[in-house]
């Protein structure tokens, strides 16, 4: 149990207006060992020495700040020792009405929900693994692996660069000339790669491994094992994070018969017409001719259903550059462009405007309709073109733009419970949260760069590359002060497992999002910590509870949901108990406060590192506790995923149906509980989600379980 | 379905007399929101730069929308690619005049600047071979007398008769393109009759109406009236000089009604001329080519020297005669030569109108 708990109050910000302080102060105070303090500003300069002399003076251990959200002044009120925030100001205050006896019982509520809290958690003091590795590995020596290997090795971090070939370059070795990269932005650019590998040839502290590939890598961030197959020698390699750069692999041209490939001889890919070049010479495949007119066609298996159902961001530059090849050196040759929208964005403009406005290159928007072959000449029928009619032209030979598909089967062989290759979300890209973390993948500690991650172009990946790394090196940076990543990042806590009482359900493997639990051949799990993200979806899976976190845990919610007063049935005050994801939906209800958005004082938050972290002993503790409905906010899962930790809002959908027969047991409605998406921008619905789901509850009636 | 065969030289051609780097057109159409001569079914001007931009020089030199254009500039205005559609459009028309014009090297020889003085040389030729067969070199003498210098029969003749074959010329070209418009649109005929059809063109025309449509240049409909009808008044008065020659009421002293009517019709030229010269060579956004200032200075030369030639045969001056040898040359350039320069326009511009409204194409 705690020693001395001290509770500072604040009363800035309107707090004061709105609560009734002096009957708060007076009510704790005359606890054991509590020790009450208000003040007009806690998160002021003074205040911060205020705090230090009441820590002193009543040798408090354990510290309640009754003032804002949690989410600010976080670094003010770190006093080293264990420290809960009660929300006044955005919680209490301003959603509710002032000085209202119901906002005064929410207050006093929520003091009492943290006292509870705060009596079975303990500060965590973070994971350290031995023997941390201060090299960063790269897979994949193309263009992104190689930026990525010359910043990396620009910080001063040891770089173990790993390509399967024989010489580093990838894609950019095929590449005869680039798009353009310096201003204007009108000339085509000279290879990159001699000066690139000239660069690399500086640091002694990359390392590259050429014709090698990794056979298995195992471990944990801050001490990965690699095994690299390099001429048939087996050699082993440590590292403490790993950025995947295998880049991209076409997408197949046979798939586009539609268009003609593989029918009529003279309808290639960019990639082929790229081929050509860079030997020197464009000819019809079909007798060795020099073309009079070639026709583009864009988007050829993209942007279709049937084919990629996105959008290769590199193909229109890519066209726009290799039409330049050919006016530059066939004078007399047209190029036609048939395009969905031309998509030069940001300077590539001035690219597009100079290809455009050279007398022989002809560009509309238009579908293809039909491709025939006609006296040896191909006649590519346009429909929907920009002439307000369907046209015919006459071409010698149709080159389609491909896209590009993420090349990321097989290569980091992952020897890790979850399966050895890195789990992918939409499109089959490698990312585990596009919007907020673009380089993370599920797997912690591996980053993914360049087009293995997003099709992108050639400056693109390079800047990219740029910025993995600096992900890579932050991983082991906090894997060394026992940290996690994002989004919990900072955070030192890290799960126990009671093994005791586990039994070797696997629940908790399986639906660890990223891969943390490794199995032993009796399929106990093993904790691999620096894994961990801190989510706490085993901890809402286990349903033996044996798993917890330092400062969160089961028994502190359970405490928490059993500290709150609970009015009897004839008061008609229900009571409404919310589950808030502290990604998206609970910075929401920040919002609504900020905005003054008013909704009922009957609820009771209880924010959450991820709905998947809800066990259902929370749920039967707080129905028992006689509390009329359970809420649970989360994050919006889907298409466009927003779930911070991948599929935390998808598995309680899955585990209602557990939910459903702790109801069934229970005898009660199963519409008492109801989970709610909400993105981080739908504040404004937060009023009317929840007077409406009051509506259904007085409907229903009072929990039966209440004063039981 | 179309099949495109891009004509290179009709891009470059286009290009370089408007000035306009018009493949550079996106195609976002903010040309033709503020065109007031878009329609549903034709999307004015924005489908004719692509064409442009594609060589279709068929379907464009037969395109009546271009002679629709009145010239107001907003499409210029408001281009964010800054490919000037307005000068674009006064290229086609003149690309127009030059292919359908009888014989076609005239007009070539008239949009080139080193060859322009051909089509002064054959003029004044002619002219001098008339005057070296009339002696009229012994007869410069005082006082000023233009009839004897040139005996009006002779003049009369000789320049109604080339007018004629002009006049037949331009018919013939107008014929050509109609015929080349029928082919181009497939073409659906109005019920009401071509007759009244006409008629209502002709009303508008004389009123100006298409120019009203043009609210950012008022100024052009202005001088445009000014000179239009200044030179409807001299072609009438013109025409009344030839019969005044046969009654033998001729010439005119400065305080007859008809002269002073013509003096006043060369004023209202002048003027119009005078407003359209000054704006094209201070407005640095609407490009001006030579076909452009060849029109409007033969024009403004033309009732110049009119005027020298009237005003030295009052104060009997020698040098009359050698203005009006000038005076004639430049007739001939501005009237004779009407279907090879600009001034081809007004009647390609008619006609344009009124096949539009005789095939219901603006439907």
């Amino acid at each position: 149990m705690n020693e001395n708990t001290g509770i500072l109050i604040c009363t800035g910000c309107q707090i004061g207006d709105y609560l009734d302080i002096d009957a708060i102060t007076t009510k704790y105070s005359g606890r054991d060992k509590v020790f009450v303090k208000h003040d007009a500003q806690l998160c002021s300069c003074n205040s911060g020495k205020m705090i230090h002399d009441f820590i002193e003076t009543y040798n408090i251990d354990s510290l309640i700040v009754a003032a804002c959200s949690p989410r600010y002044f976080a670094k003010e009120f770190d006093f080293g020792i264990k420290t809960e925030r009660v929300s006044l100001r955005e919680l209490v205050c301003y959603p509710h009405q002032k000085k209202h006896e119901d906002t005064m019982t929410l207050a006093e509520d929520y003091i009492n929900m943290s006292l509870a809290k705060l009596a079975y958690i303990k500060n965590p003091e973070g994971f350290v693994p031995e023997n941390i590795s201060e090299t960063i590995c790269v897979a994949g020596g193309g263009i992104s692996g190689i930026q990525a290997a010359i910043e990396g090795a620009h910080a001063g971090y040891q770089i173990l660069l790993v390509e399967k070939e024989k010489e580093l370059g990838g894609w950019l070795k095929n590449l005869h000339k680039l798009s353009p990269m310096k201003p204007p932005f009108t000339k085509l650019t000279d290879n990159i790669l001699p000066q690139k590998l000239q660069e690399l040839s500086q640091f002694a502290n990359i390392e590259c491994l050429t014709e090698s590939e990794i056979i298995k890598t195992s471990g944990q961030p801050g001490c990965f094992t690699l095994k690299i197959k390099q001429n048939e020698q087996i050699i082993e390699k440590k590292a403490g994070s790993i950025i995947l750069a295998s880049g991209f692999k076409p997408y197949e041209a046979q798939n586009l018969t539609e268009l003609g490939y593989g029918i009529f001889q003279n309808v290639i890919s960019s990639i082929e017409l790229e081929s050509m070049v860079k030997e020197g010479k464009i000819l019809k495949p079909s007798d060795g001719q020099q073309p009079e007119s070639i026709l583009f066609i864009q988007c050829a298996g993209s942007r279709k259903q049937n084919h990629l159902p996105y959008c290769s961001n590199f193909c229109c530059n890519n066209t726009l550059k290799q039409s330049r090849y050919i006016r530059e050196s066939l004078a007399e040759t047209s190029v036609f462009i048939i395009y969905n929208d031309i998509r030069a964005s940001g300077r590539m403009e001035s690219f597009y405007k100079e290809i455009q406005n050279d007398d022989l290159v002809f560009l509309t928007k238009g579908e293809i309709n039909k491709i025939e072959e006609i006296d040896k000449k191909l006649n590519i029928s346009v429909k929907d073109t920009l002439f307000g009619e369907d046209i015919v032209i006459e071409a010698d030979m149709v080159v389609l733009a491909t896209g590009m598909q993420p090349n990321n089967d097989h290569v980091l062989h992952l020897n890790y419970r979850l399966g050895e290759e890195l789990p992918v979300l939409k499109y089959n890209f490698t990312d585990s949260h596009f919007i907020c973390f673009p380089y993370e993948t599920r797997r912690t500690g591996i980053f993914s760069t360049g087009t293995v991650r997003a099709p992108m172009d050639i400056t693109e990946s390079m800047a990219d590359a740029g910025g993995a790394m600096m992900k890579a090196i932050q991983c082991i940076e906090l894997v060394k002060r026992g940290e996690t990543l994002h989004p919990r990042l900072g955070d030192k806590s890290s799960p126990e497992i009671n093994f005791l009482r586990c039994t070797d359900c696997k629940r908790c493997t399986e639906e660890c999002p990223f891969g943390m639990y490794d199995e032993n051949e009796k399929g106990t799990p093993i904790i691999n910590h620096t894994r961990c993200r801190r989510c706490a979806i085993c901890m809402g899976a286990c349903p033996e509870r044996v798993i917890s976190f330092e400062n969160f845990n089961i028994q502190s919610v359970s405490e928490m949901i059993k500290s709150v007063s609970m009015p009897d049935e004839f008061e008609e005050k229900p009571r409404i108990l919310a589950f808030v994801c502290e990604n998206d939906a609970y910075p929401a209800f920040d919002m609504a406060a900020s905005k003054k958005l008013k909704y009922s004082a009957f609820v009771r938050i209880i924010p959450v590192r991820c709905l998947g972290s809800v066990n259902k002993i929370w749920i039967s503790d707080a129905l028992s506790k006689g509390f009329d409905g359970i809420l649970l906010f989360g994050c919006k899962p889907g298409e466009n995923y927003q779930c911070h930790f991948i599929h935390g809002s998808e598995l309680t959908e899955k585990r209602a149906e557990n939910i459903g027969e702790v109801l069934q047991k229970m005898m009660l409605e199963p519409e008492r509980i109801k989970t709610v998406f909400l993105e981080i921008n739908e504040y404004d619905k937060i009023p009317q989600i929840i007077d409406h789901y009051l509506e259904e509850i007085n409907l229903l009636g009072m929990n039966p379980f209440k004063g039981m | 379905m179309k099949k495109v065969n891009p004509d290179i030289d009709f891009i470059r051609k286009v290009k370089k007399e408007s000035g306009s780097d018009l493949k550079n057109c996106m195609q976002c159409g903010n040309c033709t929101v503020v065109c007031s001569l878009a329609g549903e079914n034709h999307v004015f001007p924005r489908k004719q730069m692509i064409m442009a931009g594609w060589g279709m020089k068929n379907e464009l030199i037969s395109d009546p929308y271009i002679w629709q254009c009145h010239q107001c500039g907003d499409c210029s205005k408001y281009c964010p690619r800054d490919v000037k559609p307005l000068d674009v459009m006064s290229s086609l028309r003149s690309q127009c005049i030059e292919y359908f014009a009888v014989p076609g090297i005239l007009v070539k020889w008239m949009k080139k600047p080193s060859l322009t003085f051909l089509t002064l040389i054959i003029p004044a030729l002619i002219i001098l071979v008339v005057l070296w067969a009339n002696k009229s070199f012994d007869k410069m003498q005082l006082p000023v007398n233009y009839s004897a210098f040139l005996p009006h029969i002779l003049l009369n003749s000789i320049f109604t008769g080339f007018t004629l074959i002009s006049f037949f010329l331009l018919f013939l070209s107008v014929k050509n393109y109609t015929k080349h418009f029928k082919k181009e649109f497939r073409v659906q005929k109005n019920e009401i009759s071509s007759y009244k059809l006409f008629i209502e063109t002709l009303i508008d025309f004389l009123k100006h109406k298409n120019f009203s449509n043009c609210t950012t240049n008022q100024y052009r409909k202005t001088a445009h009236l000014m000179i239009f009808y200044g030179f409807t008044t001299l072609i009438l008065l013109t025409i009344y000089a030839i019969y005044a020659v046969k009654i033998g009421d001729y010439p005119l002293n400065y305080y007859h009604p008809i002269k002073i009517i013509g003096n006043l019709g060369g004023l209202s030229i002048l003027c119009g001329i005078v407003i359209l010269l000054v704006k094209r060579l201070n407005k640095k956004d609407i490009n001006s080519s030579f076909f452009d200032y060849s029109f409007l200075v033969s024009v403004f030369l033309l009732v110049i020297t009119g005027y020298v030639t009237e005003i030295l045969r009052f104060s009997n001056h020698i040098s009359g005669y050698h203005w009006y040898f000038i005076h004639l040359v430049l007739m001939w350039y501005v009237v004779i030569f009407l279907p090879y320069t600009k001034f081809a326009h007004f009647i390609y511009r008619l006609n344009a109108i009124f096949l539009i409204r005789k095939y219901k194409i603006n439907d």
